[in-house]
């Protein structure tokens, strides 16, 4: 079933137009990633379907209804947002922080009901940062800080959680640990994720689907398996992959790669890239 | 470390505290001045029974300026609190990006052009006064808008544009003086760098309703100010129309500063350090911020004032003078913080 869908969407900045034509489908209960290089468009398209961005023309449609015509905080009961590396007032603690996740079920003075107590509870135990709950949101570790901030989103208790690259500037094991998360929020709780990610394996390895765009148009959409071969890499990337199965997930990844036009750093030719770092 | 429940509690210490020192600040100020008062004559007269001079002396011109006081010295931390949050910006002051100058500006242009005098405040201009006031703030706060908010809020350039702003109108102003006579000149530069005129009880109640209904309101959108602390981009992921509730916040702030000026003249840092202070003490959220911080400014403000009218007496400082003093280092501790 469709949850979020895009038509004939054109998206820029002014007089730039980055998306020109633009649709797809997200269905329900999936894990989608969107990928790309630097600049093909995926934050602004995440953004587009946030309502973050407005669109130059086309349409978003959330359950089926356009999204410009639902009013705002009724879209954040059902949709939660986390932009890339988002920024908390010094001195916020970490359940204050999570507790802002409450405000769409909120009136007025947004006084916490025991319904929102609960919920903030279990976001701080589904995260693990029980422990942190009194700490400040920016004494934290780059891990624990993206914790608290999903913890907020998933505390606004939406089927559907919109997340820009939730593991820019994680160190690996972080990383895992994040998406993990994320998966385990899936698969738990039947929540919809579509996130812009920019490790390839492990975009593969967590999603159901994978949206491949590049230069604002959408080159490749399907599962893992589909998506991630040398074909659509080289489309996409412009590089020359080798697609391997991963013996532990049984999920394709990249295991190696190399610029195809230009081959200028002879040292690393053929060398083994463990994270494979986009250029 | 502290739970929301402690939090709670401790805001209402904070604020019997500070409410505790503001009076008894009030008291002391009362005795104080070019005329002393003893301490039990100013309860005589409070409760009825003094003697004309000092019914007159305290009634009429020492209460409503420690009055006017108090008023302003929360408006302009409201302001700044609001101004801060928003703009996600510590330095956010409206004195120092310019909103204050604008207002001043204002009210010369008004005082000069229309009424010719930079003395006598007539009953009707005790009513245009605050209005021309803000219409300058909220002329200074379109200009800074422009220039500074729509390419991204840099702390540094909003602080840049609005010493631009701030010299620009007054310029602006000193290009008025020229042309007063000299005794309007010195009233227009002691009231530029902040002073509490026409201090009446008059004056008083053309404001106060004006300010209590801001500074309700934006107790009533403090959880908005938390949300738009955030950033724009979850603000709206949480559901907030921030286009308009920053309009809104923004608007409430504006206007506060501008009744602030009308009253006390260009009162810069006070928006800026009782805001912070508050924040030192309780946290980042509004709730507490707020009132906080208001009480702080209004202590400060009236302690300023009490040293400027008292410390060279019969010399009086004004008391914007008194309170950039007291703060300018805290501003500047600031700004080497930030970069």
């Amino acid at each position: 079933m469709s949850i979020l869908s895009t038509e004939h969407l054109k998206i820029g900045y002014e007089e730039k137009i980055i998306v020109e034509d633009l649709s797809f489908t997200i269905q329900s209960g999936e894990i989608t990633t969107i990928i790309g290089p630097n600049g093909c468009g995926k934050s602004t398209i995440l953004k587009t379907l946030a309502r973050i961005h407005k669109a130059k023309s086309g349409f978003v449609y959330l359950d089926g209804k356009a999204i410009h015509k639902i009013p705002t905080k009724q879209i954040a009961q059902k949709m939660a947002v986390l932009p890339q590396s988002p920024d908390a007032p010094a001195g916020l603690t970490v359940f204050d922080l999570i507790s802002y996740g409450r405000s769409p079920h909120q009136k007025g003075f947004a006084r916490l009901s025991d319904r929102d107590k609960e919920v903030i509870e279990w976001a701080l135990k589904v995260t693990g940062l029980e422990e942190l709950r009194d700490q400040d949101v920016d004494t934290l570790s780059g891990g624990q800080r993206q914790r608290a901030w999903i913890a907020m989103a998933i505390a606004q208790e939406t089927e559907l959680l919109l997340l820009d690259e939730p593991t820019t500037y994680l160190d690996m094991a972080h990383q895992l640990e994040i998406l993990k998360l994320l998966k385990k929020l899936n698969e738990d709780e039947n929540r919809t994720i579509v996130m812009v990610i920019h490790d390839l394996n492990h975009a593969a390895r967590f999603s159901d689907r994978m949206i491949a765009m590049n230069k604002g148009r959408l080159m490749k959409e399907g599962t893992a398996e589909e998506v991630m071969t040398a074909e659509v890499l080289k489309n996409v990337f412009q590089i020359d992959a080798v697609v391997v199965t991963d013996p532990r997930t049984n999920k394709p990844v990249c295991l190696s790669y190399d610029l195809i036009e230009q081959e200028k750093d002879m040292n690393n030719k053929n060398g083994i890239v463990q994270e494979p770092v986009l250029v | 470390m502290t739970t929301k429940k402690d939090l709670a509690k401790k805001c209402i210490w904070i604020i019997s505290i500070l409410v505790f020192l503001l009076l008894l600040l009030f008291f002391v100020s009362l005795n104080m001045g070019l005329v002393k008062i003893a301490p039990n004559a100013v309860l005589q007269t409070l409760i009825g029974n003094g003697t004309e001079r000092d019914k007159l002396v305290l009634l009429e011109f020492r209460l409503p300026r420690m009055v006017l006081a108090v008023m302003i010295g929360a408006g302009l931390a409201f302001s700044g609190s609001i101004l801060q949050a928003v703009s996600k910006n510590e330095l956010a002051d409206p004195g120092i990006i310019g909103i204050n100058a604008g207002a001043g500006f204002a009210v010369v242009l008004f005082l000069f052009i229309i009424q010719g005098s930079m003395s006598a405040l007539a009953a009707i201009n005790l009513w245009l006064l605050p209005l021309f006031s803000f219409l300058g703030a909220v002329l200074a706060a379109a200009l800074i808008y422009m220039l500074a908010w729509k390419k991204g809020i840099n702390p540094i350039r909003l602080v840049l544009v609005g010493i631009g702003i701030n010299s620009g109108f007054a310029a602006a102003i000193t290009i008025m003086q020229l042309k007063m006579n000299p005794q309007d000149f010195m009233k227009a530069a002691v009231w530029i760098s902040g002073d509490i005129w026409g201090a009446s009880w008059n004056f008083v109640l053309v404001i106060l309703p004006w300010m209590l209904l801001l500074c309700i309101y934006a107790l009533y959108k403090s959880h908005t100010l938390n949300q738009l602390s955030l950033g724009d981009q979850v603000a709206i992921g949480l559901g907030v129309h921030v286009e308009r509730e920053r309009l809104k916040v923004l608007f409430t702030a504006v206007a506060l500063a501008g009744l602030c000026v009308s009253a006390g003249g260009g009162i810069s840092f006070l928006g800026l350090v009782a805001p912070h202070i508050a924040r030192k003490i309780m946290g980042p959220k509004h709730q507490y911020v707020l009132p906080v911080s208001a009480l702080i400014g209004s202590f400060l403000l009236l302690l300023a004032d009490t040293i400027g009218q008292n410390i060279l007496a019969p010399t009086q400082i004004s008391v914007g003078i008194v309170v950039a003093i007291i703060s300018a280092p805290y501003f500047i501790y600031l700004l080497m913080k930030t970069n």
